[in-house]
């Protein structure tokens, strides 16, 4: 049976190229929020909410379809990450057959579970501020979990076939 | 599902990896097939059938427990 829905096996190798600095800058990000001045540009907003009390008064605006300046380091790290993520969790194993797609199913089965039994336990026990980096964690580590999951699932079956020989 | 591969392969004295490149799949997944951990597809079934030049049949065999739901 071909599968038409997974990338090819190289792709895994690019994933782990852009996954690897977003997730050590993301974390360092998170940590430190440092911003780099060169990334200030102009970008183009869907929907551009604004709301401030500077200079004793309110100003605020409702805006659609404008253009807004931003620091676009963390949608080049969210990028990074997602693409990242995605083809290293969905590119071919180099023997890719019916038995690793088992493997891969449940793995995605599981990596489901936890991924919302923790967000679950987050929304019952984190509040306030703590709230919104769990939410920051949350985008990623579905896949994450998966990818865990996954290799640690092929590693063992790996080292219990080296036990037979 | 009970499967007599281990005897077969021995009666060809071929091993997991051959049996594995003979019927493209990796090694992982024909010790998986051997231990009775993963029930394989008709395709592969009848493939590795074709090798030991015998009848799905001869190779696979129902077991009591493949009736029960799951």
């Amino acid at each position: 049976m071909k599968t038409n829905y997974l990338l090819p096996n190289q792709c895994k190798k690019i994933g782990w190229f852009l996954f690897i600095p977003g997730f050590i800058l993301g974390i360092l990000q998170l940590i430190f929020e440092f911003k780099f001045d060169w990334l200030n540009i102009k970008v183009f907003a869907i929907y551009d909410p604004y709301f401030s009390f500077a200079n004793n008064g309110i100003t605020s605006h409702n805006l659609f379809f404008h253009i807004t300046k931003t620091n676009a380091l963390d949608e080049i790290l969210g990028l990074l990450l997602i693409i990242g993520s995605i083809f290293i969790a969905l590119s071919k194993e180099k023997s890719e057959d019916e038995f690793i797609s088992k493997i891969r199913l449940e793995s995605l089965v599981w990596a489901t579970y936890v991924n919302y039994a923790i967000l679950a336990l987050a929304i019952l026990f984190v509040f306030n501020i703590s709230f919104y980096y769990v939410m920051i964690f949350n985008m990623f580590t579905l896949l994450i979990f998966f990818i865990i999951r996954f290799n640690w699932m092929i590693y063992k079956l790996k080292k219990s076939i080296k036990n037979e020989e | 599902m009970k499967n007599s591969i281990k005897v077969e392969r021995a009666i060809k004295n071929i091993t997991q990896a051959q049996l594995a490149k003979l019927v493209g799949v990796s090694r992982q997944t024909i010790n998986a097939i051997d231990l009775g951990k993963y029930n394989l597809s008709t395709t592969l079934s009848l493939k590795i059938a074709h090798v030991f030049e015998k009848n799905v049949n001869d190779i696979f065999q129902l077991e009591k427990s493949d009736w029960e739901k799951s």
